[in-house]
């Protein structure tokens, strides 16, 4: 009789404690025993998170962004060559901001990335003519409508001579910063608006 | 919910599978097109040290992929208006500048393949890097390529170069 009062006695004790213990919890937002047993790892805590579906979410939504970014917005490239020096030293590493032309059309001395048939391989030179403009190489140095334009870019001087060409409409003459080889070793000349891609972002 | 899930993710790999299946079953122009033009990259790339029998093999390859009357114009700044006419003329450029070349590494990048509403005749729009010995940078050159399909397969009836700046 004594024995089962006492086990009595004690499932009531034990009750009661696990009643206390488990509002306690509950009021101090401590996880359970069961839930410590569940909580991940510290490995995991850092790699995936606390929520590892809010973790995915956010992945995703990071991917998506850098890839559009990096389609759309701003382009990695290198640049190769020599003929945008001293400006741009070969294999530097720069970005093609794409949307810079979005809200007005590109401006004199800015350097552009021109594009062939896609945007794996660009050509990357400085705007020196716009549309409607007549433009000619003398003695060297360029000339606008019969004006020398000033370029404090250029380092290195030239003998370049070239009659005037008229730009037409929605094309620029590009050319690049170097001109110390040979007029017909360097690529330059008229390119067409929508073959500019961007402007060149550093 | 997760049974949903599994069946979900299973039916979805079917319909990738029974896709890939259907486009390498029944490739369309395009990807035949992209196809002869990667061949052609090859065909025309020089590997070091290749023997003088395997470069004529490889020339010999090269005008297989062009029409018997096929033209060909070259118009590079700084260098020599060209021009081939019909597949023997390829054929023995192409000879002529294996003979000068040693080695040769020719790709096509950015093809855009616009197929004509005949479906027999097609045209591509790419850029063509190649480089050449002793040269650090690759030449490029944007080219257009027209194709005719003849006997059911596309042959190159014309191709030129094309001024990026003009």
């Amino acid at each position: 009789m004594a024995a089962a009062r006492r086990l009595v006695l004690t499932g009531c004790c034990q009750a009661l404690k696990l009643t206390f213990t488990s509002f306690y919890r509950s009021v101090k937002n401590m996880p359970s025993e069961v839930e410590e047993l569940r909580r991940p790892g510290l490995v995991q805590r850092v790699l995936i998170g606390k929520n590892p579906m809010r973790t995915l979410v956010r992945v995703v939504i990071w991917v998506v962004l850098i890839v559009a970014i990096r389609t759309y917005v701003l382009l990695p490239i290198r640049v190769e060559g020599v003929s945008m020096l001293p400006t741009y030293k070969e294999n530097g590493i720069n970005f093609v901001n794409c949307i810079a032309y979005a809200f007005h059309p590109p401006q004199r001395g800015d350097v552009v990335a021109i594009q062939y048939s896609g945007k794996s391989i660009m050509l990357c030179k400085r705007i020196v003519g716009l549309p409607g403009e007549v433009i000619a190489f003398h003695e060297g140095h360029i000339e606008i409508n019969g004006e020398v334009l000033d370029e404090p870019y250029v380092k290195r001087p030239c003998n370049w001579e070239r009659p005037p060409k008229r730009i037409g409409p929605n094309e620029y003459y590009v050319v690049g910063d170097n001109r110390s080889m040979d007029f017909e070793q360097h690529t330059q000349g008229i390119a067409d608006r929508d073959k500019i891609v961007g402007r060149i972002l550093l | 919910m997760r049974d949903w899930f599994v069946r979900l993710a299973f039916l979805g790999t079917l319909c990738a599978a029974l896709f890939c299946s259907w486009h390498w079953l029944f490739p369309s122009p395009q990807q035949v097109i992209r196809k002869r033009l990667s061949q052609l990259a090859a065909a025309a790339s020089i590997a070091p040290n290749e023997a003088p029998l395997v470069k004529l093999a490889k020339a010999q390859r090269l005008s297989t992929f062009f029409a018997m009357d096929a033209r060909v114009n070259v118009d590079i700044p700084g260098r020599a208006v060209q021009g081939f006419n019909g597949r023997d003329e390829i054929q023995q450029a192409a000879i002529g500048a294996r003979a000068i070349l040693n080695t040769l590494k020719v790709e096509f990048v950015d093809v855009v393949v616009e197929v004509g509403p005949d479906k027999k005749s097609a045209r591509a729009h790419l850029t063509a890097t190649a480089n050449l010995p002793g040269e650090k940078i690759p030449e490029v050159q944007e080219l257009e390529i027209g194709f005719t399909n003849i006997d059911r397969e596309w042959l190159i009836n014309q191709a030129q170069t094309i001024k990026t700046l003009r």
